[in-house]
């Protein structure tokens, strides 16, 4: 089903398209058509904060799902009305994509993403204050034939560290336009924008070092050979000086037949004449850049410890910085849980209202019954969970704009090698404690294919935010509250003891993968770790804002016509009740003629095992889309309409059995959580991981894999912790 | 000790593991995976450029021009060094 976008991708890389851009130049814009700015720039230069700063709140977010997922566009128009969309590209430390981000970012510039989006102005942000690194990638850049501004950010604290940028100079040597800014507060916004459009009418900046003269020769019929495959000539010879350095498949590439032979032949040229390949770029580029700093570039003060420094100095301190980190961890943790509650509970009420407010406007009947038990009850039971998304997203935004998360990832590096994983590896994971998907897509800025898949295969072993509304629904009704110590009672300790199974179970199972499927040697760690900043507040709020814009998105999809469905087939077919029995048994006799009845009854064998009846199997299934529905399907099966926790927690612990036995026991429930930390119930995460690891069969097989492990995980768990639980005499 | 005048000469490198905390050196050599060196070079770190290590944990950090990056020790055992201003060991 994936081939053909795949299809038409190598369609378009024949040549008459390009041809036009290879002699044309810039694409002239049609009057109506929005100017297309990508932007571009090294991780921790404020490059997100700046793309903030310039859309504000009208960006979009590709869905979960869809094609666009990578893509962040936002838009902005000027005072006189001309529109401008603008494309936010993942980080990058040069062209020569390591990451499958990088790659991501090379292939929009090129156009050569699918997309059909190629930018007419290029915007690089460049940190003010490491000028001669960020450099490296805006000299690549101003390579590709596309109209380039500069945006020189964080201008405040190069000057502040006594670094003296003579700006004029810069322009006249990079030949582009530079604007300086300070995007955490707003500052050259204005002028950045009007030189975008100024920029899109110049000319597009060109090469302005000189390779060795025996080089360019060496160069000569790899260029040509790269232009023979598409590439306009400024492109070409970019590309072919970059790849002397680069051995791997990159995507884009695979236009250009026989390329391998051809570099190996300029590679083997530029050694008879005495030089290195690998290092060419590398000198010519940053030969170039120092002469420039020299020129523009004045330092006041020699560099000498920073701030940075000392604060790392404890951070990353042997004894001082695992600790740090822990209180960290616990600090986010609990005010995900205690902050959030309060909030919750308004969500709740207002909800409860909204729900009986409506439903006393409509007669009794099934119209009543669909707005308060499928609709309320279902949309409801998932929208109290908003507040922890976005405590937990606001603490991961502000860990990372701080310039923690590389410490953390530095701190965990030792563990995650034990198991074979990547110090990087720990953000996705920590992005799972949060929400499966934007964990799996955090993956995408490990560089090694078999790191990343290993990672992507256990982030949903993460308790997410999805598991919680389970957890706190069992845990408050079978777990009693014995005080263990100041500050953690039992019920306490049962969530902490689901997560850290969760937390586990996923650097064991990284580990067996790291040793079977996905065998091969821990990359070596390369990490910068960027100084320490203030967030910008404006910028962690419209990052908050998307992901719950996303999650509400999907509960009034997703969630909402899951929530229908599963109220229909609890409905009908309509039974002739027994108008004599209590209201309840009149209840369950109409639940067990239903649609949603039958199917729990013929799923019966399957989850006896565990210690289950058809009803808590017919949750199962209904949450196998998403999880948190597990909740929503008990409201519904149980009547319990609006939102009533307190009620629906009374009705399962009178549940019995059609032996008379409890339906539920602590034991029972305690099996079910432990089902629900390892099983993988969300359609989101199994999309995901089918795009991330690669779309088409090797995409479904991995999530294949992924879902089969951890559904016999589950299983096995849960009829383990019911068969030990008894032999140690539990209930 | 003889003021060495072009990167081939042997006299006086060493890894970047073992070069005196806080110094300078200059990188002479850079030999490890094809994508590992790519990477360094974009963050800064190539035949040439001036680093220092600023500390030593389970891993090496070194100043790279005023970026800070933290870096494998195998790695940097590939990583080959010119320190300046004194001999190496």
């Amino acid at each position: 089903m994936l081939t053909s976008p795949k299809e038409s991708r190598s369609d378009r890389r024949v040549a008459p398209r390009t041809d036009v851009t290879a002699t044309a130049g810039p694409e002239r814009r049609a009057a109506t058509e929005p100017l297309r700015v990508a932007i571009i720039g090294n991780p921790n230069t404020g490059k997100t904060t700046l793309f903030n700063a310039l859309t504000g709140l009208s960006q979009r977010v590709g869905n979960f799902a869809g094609v666009t997922v990578e893509r962040v566009e936002g838009a902005f128009r000027m005072h006189d009305g001309r529109r401008v969309a603008v494309l936010d590209l993942p980080g990058s430390y040069s062209l020569s994509a390591g990451s499958p981000d990088e790659q991501i970012a090379l292939e929009v510039l090129l156009d050569r993403d699918g997309q059909h989006w190629r930018p007419h102005v290029v915007l690089v942000v460049v940190d003010a204050c490491h000028l001669e690194r960020n450099l490296f990638l805006a000299s690549q850049v101003c390579e590709l034939g596309i109209p380039v501004v500069i945006a020189l950010n964080q201008f405040d604290m190069a000057q502040d560290q006594g670094i003296e940028i003579d700006v004029p100079a810069l322009i006249h040597d990079i030949g582009v336009p530079i604007i300086p800014t300070v995007a955490s507060r707003g500052e050259g916004i204005e002028p950045l924008k009007k030189a975008l459009f100024t920029a899109a009418e110049l000319p597009p900046p060109a090469r302005r070092f000189t390779l060795p003269s025996e080089i360019e020769a060496s160069l000569v019929p790899l260029v040509a050979h790269l232009e023979k495959g598409g590439f306009p000539t400024g492109t070409a010879r970019m590309e072919a000086l970059r790849l002397l350095g680069v051995r791997r498949g990159e995507a884009h590439l695979a236009s250009v037949p026989d390329l391998v032979r051809q570099l190996d032949a300029a590679r083997d040229a530029i050694r008879a004449v005495g030089h290195t390949p690998e290092r060419e770029e590398s000198e010519a580029r940053y030969g170039w850049i120092g002469e420039l700093m020299q020129r523009a570039v004045k330092r006041r003060i020699a560099s000498t410890e920073t701030t940075s420094d000392r604060m790392d100095a404890v951070a990353l301190h042997r004894v001082g910085g695992p600790l740090i980190f822990l209180a960290i961890m616990a600090l986010v943790f609990q005010s995900v849980f205690s902050w959030a509650a309060p909030m919750q509970d308004g969500i709740d009420a207002l909800i409860h209202w909204m729900g009986s407010g409506i439903s006393g406007l409509l007669p009794p009947g099934d119209v009543q019954s669909l707005i308060a038990d499928g609709v309320f009850a279902g949309v409801g039971s998932v929208l109290v969970f908003l507040p922890q998304i976005a405590i937990l997203f606001a603490f991961i935004g502000l860990l990372e704009q701080s310039g923690y998360m590389a410490r953390a990832a530095f701190l965990m590096d030792r563990v995650m090698r034990r198991v074979g994983l990547h110090g990087k590896s720990f953000i996705p994971m920590l992005s799972g404690y949060a929400c499966a998907v934007p964990g799996i897509m955090a993956t995408r800025t490990i560089d090694d294919t078999q790191e990343r898949m290993a990672t992507i295969m256990v982030v949903p072993l993460m308790s997410c935010s999805a598991r919680l509304p389970v957890y706190t629904l069992l845990i408050a009704t079978f777990v009693p509250a014995l005080p263990l110590m100041p500050g953690l009672d039992l019920q306490g300790a049962t969530m902490l003891a689901m997560y850290l199974l969760g937390t586990v179970a996923a650097l064991l199972i990284a580990a067996i993968f790291r040793k079977t499927l996905l065998r091969g040697p821990v990359r070596p760690m390369i990490l910068e770790l960027p100084p320490y900043r203030w967030p910008s507040l404006r910028s962690l709020f419209v990052s908050v804002w998307q992901r719950c814009l996303l999650f509400l998105r999907r509960a009034g999809t997703v969630i909402l016509a899951l929530s229908i469905v599963l109220w229909a087939l609890a409905t009908y077919p309509k039974a002739d009740v027994d108008t004599s029995l209590a209201p309840e048994a009149q209840q369950e006799q109409q639940l067990a003629h239903s649609a949603l009845g039958r199917f729990g009854r013929a799923i019966e064998p399957a989850v006896a095992p565990l210690g289950y009846d058809w009803k808590i199997g017919v949750s199962i299934v209904a949450s196998f889309a998403a999880r948190e529905v597990f909740v929503s399907t008990m409201g519904t099966i149980y009547g319990v309409g609006g939102n009533d926790d307190a009620l629906l927690q009374d009705k399962l612990r009178s549940e019995v059995k059609a032996d008379g036995t409890p339906a539920y026991t602590p034991l029972i429930a305690v099996g079910l959580m432990v089902f629900y930390v390892f099983a993988l119930m969300c359609m989101s995460t199994i999309a995901v991981t089918i795009r991330e690891a690669g779309g088409g069969r090797l995409g479904w097989k991995w999530a294949g894999i992924q879902f089969v492990y951890m559904l016999v995980l589950a299983y096995g768990a849960a009829w383990l912790t019911l068969v030990g639980g008894r032999a140690l005499g539990f209930a | 000790m003889t003021t060495p005048t072009s990167r081939e000469l042997p006299v006086c490198t060493c890894p970047l593991g073992d070069s005196e905390m806080g110094s300078e050196s200059t990188v002479v050599a850079i030999e490890c995976g094809e994508n590992e060196a790519c990477r360094l070079r974009a963050l800064g770190l190539y035949e040439g450029a001036q680093v220092s290590v600023v500390g030593k944990r389970h891993c090496l950090l070194v100043d790279v021009n005023g970026t800070r990056l933290a870096l494998g020790a195998d790695l940097a055992e590939g990583i080959t060094v010119r320190p300046q201003g004194r001999a190496a060991h």
